[in-house]
């Protein structure tokens, strides 16, 4: 419990977000879609971990969210730059066509 | 009453999640996971982390989320075509694997919910405070957090290098 909201709501809405961002990660098929889906499950990942870090009444588990968001904007540039390069190359980002790396 | 705040914040922000992923269109998506960030930042300040909520706005609803953006409008592209026209395996073994997933995650939850680590008694107000927050950040992870700023300046480096039209010649 952290003040009135008890740990297991936390853990299954951390657990909802995560199948959401699994299921656009899976079944969509625009490479950006796919990388915000990504973005959404490390966001879940981090409501997960600020539940414990409350109930366990640790900073720890708030300094692992703080460095999860600072390599996700790392993350977030680098790919970002990657599909301008790769539409600049192939007019598309829709990952069923880009498949240079497959056979 | 904090329960009930939470719960609907929380409720938004997995809505909002299901908007940008049932949308085809990628501009509405990023819009619509601003509010779901945004909607995260209320739990965020309910699990006693005000300064991560803070971050959240700023760095992932303000920074990552308006990048999406820029990329978006810069390379100007369409509405995703109708899916399952060329994989329709693709979609049902992936909605088969999602389900799974959920159901399988759902049960883990529901039996260990018995064995959720004794709190160690009532969490202080004080720990998500920034100042303590930065007394830990610059104490005992100070290495970490110099290890964050050297990954931030070569994700700045690399990409310049791979988006700067005049290198790929």
């Amino acid at each position: 419990m952290i003040g009135s909201i008890p740990l297991n709501d936390v853990l299954v809405a951390s657990a909802a977000l995560f199948c959401v961002g699994l299921a656009g990660a899976l079944l969509r098929r625009n490479a950006i879609q796919i990388f915000l889906s990504i973005e959404v499950m490390m966001n879940a990942a981090n409501l997960a971990l600020l539940g414990y870090a409350a109930v366990l009444g640790s900073t720890e588990g708030q300094i692992l969210v703080f460095f999860v968001i600072a390599i996700a904007a790392a993350e977030a540039s680098v790919g970002l730059a990657i599909f301008v390069v790769l539409f600049r190359n192939k007019e598309t980002i829709d990952v069923n066509r880009i498949n240079l790396l497959k056979w | 009453m904090s329960r009930v705040i939470f719960d609907l914040a929380a409720l938004a922000a997995v809505f909002f999640a299901i908007v940008m992923v049932a949308n085809r269109n990628p501009v509405r998506g990023v819009l619509s996971l601003v509010v779901a960030f945004s909607a995260l930042a209320v739990c965020y300040v309910l699990l006693l982390a005000p300064f991560v909520a803070v971050i959240q706005v700023i760095v992932y609803a303000g920074a990552i989320l308006v990048l999406f953006l820029f990329v978006l409008m810069l390379l100007n592209l369409g509405p995703e075509a109708r899916p399952g026209s060329s994989r329709p395996v693709q979609a049902i073994l992936g909605s088969f694997a999602i389900i799974a997933f959920g159901v399988l995650l759902l049960e883990t939850l529901r039996r260990s919910g018995a064995r959720v680590p004794a709190p160690s008694g009532i969490a202080p107000a004080s720990i998500g405070d920034p100042a303590s927050l930065a007394r830990l950040l610059f104490s005992d992870y100070l290495l970490h957090f110099e290890a964050i700023s050297v990954l931030l300046l070569a994700a700045l480096v690399g990409a310049f290098r791979l988006a700067n039209r005049e290198t790929d010649r």
